[in-house]
């Protein structure tokens, strides 16, 4: 079976529904010309990704801050009054922020803002979606349970896989983190998507690949404790997994 | 009105750093990108009556910067303007240098696609906005996006493999 690329590349991006995801899935898993294919789209865009990565960290010039904050600090941008905005085309005066002074800026004013916007409105990808009372992976998060390995996941990826294992249902779970959210999560399989089954604040190091559990808040780990029948699975079992599209039955 | 006004207020600050990522992909340079972000702001809170109650506060802002992105072309283009020269290796504290080397070839092999296709790369692959939201954010029907999306990943995959 053959398939066009922009099939293949919707398949890499998480974006086809779930029936068309586990078709696509079963002949990828068939034909290692159509994974070959399904991993460049996939390596491309984390090359891209991880090119851009680091500006969500950089210090954040004075400037910019002035220029959001500008229609507050005039009171009532929608009274008609003209609005002073900080000049552009020259460099900030004096040092730019630090990262720590960003941070901490960022941390007390405005991150439960940003955490519960990022994870759940569609701009920042679609990471879940509502389906007959259950949250559902859509979007990046959707592709890297589908596709990605902890084995072998980039630093750069924004969703790192952490734990895979079997539940005592007999359905596959994995654990994630999302870096640019910072929020963790565990995902189980059922009605043929993967079901969010509990999710919490993370605090990961820039940078920092997420080694098996190590880095997972207590309420992911012992959401996974209290699933998980035997031991999580290892490198050659998680891939076995996925090859077989993570049908439990097979 | 006030307090909705600092609500804005505290998420467009929420958004600032994925603008700039956003407007890190389009230019080539830091500087060039953070006048993008500015003037893209200044924009917003000039119209910020035409953001509709309950709209995605994220799409209005990117697609407010994508037509700042493109008017500032534009107007260069007319100038005759040359831009700025690259300096993603001006961040050393902040970066390793693989990543620098890294963000130079891809800057530059974006630097080569049509703006069109730059624009859709810059929001799946870099923004991970999932297709129906980047095609919302550029104003375009979804099928253009993909086919935009593809001939830029074609492209792109072919600079940066010739490059290696």
């Amino acid at each position: 079976m053959n398939y066009d690329d922009e099939t293949l590349m919707a398949y890499a991006d998480g974006e086809l529904d779930a029936a068309q995801r586990a078709e696509i899935g079963a002949a990828v898993a068939g034909d290692p010309e159509l994974a070959r294919r399904v991993e460049k789209h996939r390596a491309l865009r984390a090359d891209v990704a991880g090119a851009f990565a680091d500006v969500i960290d950089q210090p954040m010039p004075q400037r910019l801050l002035s220029a959001a904050n500008a229609g507050a600090a005039a009171g009532a941008s929608r009274g008609g009054k003209v609005l002073q905005f900080p000049s552009r085309g020259s460099r900030p005066p004096g040092p730019r922020w630090q990262a720590r002074e960003w941070a901490a800026m960022a941390a007390s004013v405005v991150l439960g803002v940003v955490i519960s916007w990022r994870v759940f409105a569609p701009a920042e990808g679609g990471l879940v979606a509502a389906n007959g009372g259950a949250l559902v992976a859509r979007g990046q998060l959707a592709a890297a349970l589908d596709q990605q390995l902890a084995s072998n996941q980039r630093r750069e990826d924004s969703v790192q896989i952490g734990l895979t294992f079997k539940a005592r249902d007999g359905n596959f779970c994995r654990s994630f983190t999302l870096r640019d959210a910072k929020t963790a999560g565990l995902a189980c399989r059922g009605g043929g998507e993967w079901q969010i089954a509990a999710t919490a604040a993370a605090e990961i190091p820039a940078g920092q690949v997420s080694q098996a559990g190590s880095a997972l808040p207590a309420a992911i780990l012992s959401a996974v404790e209290a699933r998980m029948a035997g031991d999580a699975l290892d490198a050659a079992g998680e891939e076995s997994a996925r090859r077989g599209g993570w049908d439990s039955k097979r | 009105m006030t307090n909705g006004t600092e609500e804005i207020s505290e998420r467009i600050v929420g958004l600032l750093p994925r603008l700039r990522r956003f407007a890190r992909s389009l230019s080539r340079n830091q500087h060039d990108a953070d006048d993008l972000v500015q003037s893209a702001v200044e924009r917003a809170w000039k119209n910020i009556e035409q953001l509709k109650p309950g709209a995605n506060l994220g799409s209005w802002m990117f697609g407010i910067m994508k037509n700042a992105w493109i008017d500032d072309r534009r107007a260069r283009g007319r100038r005759g303007e040359v831009p700025l020269p690259d300096d993603s290796g001006s961040h050393p504290a902040v970066s390793p240098a693989d990543a620098d080397a890294r963000r130079w070839s891809v800057s530059e092999a974006m630097s080569k696609l049509p703006e069109e296709q730059r624009l859709a790369i810059a929001l799946v692959l870099v923004e991970g906005m999932s297709y129906k939201e980047a095609a919302a954010a550029l104003e375009i029907p979804i099928g253009t996006l993909t086919s935009r999306l593809a001939r830029g990943r074609t492209a792109l995959a072919a600079e940066l493999g010739d490059s290696a």
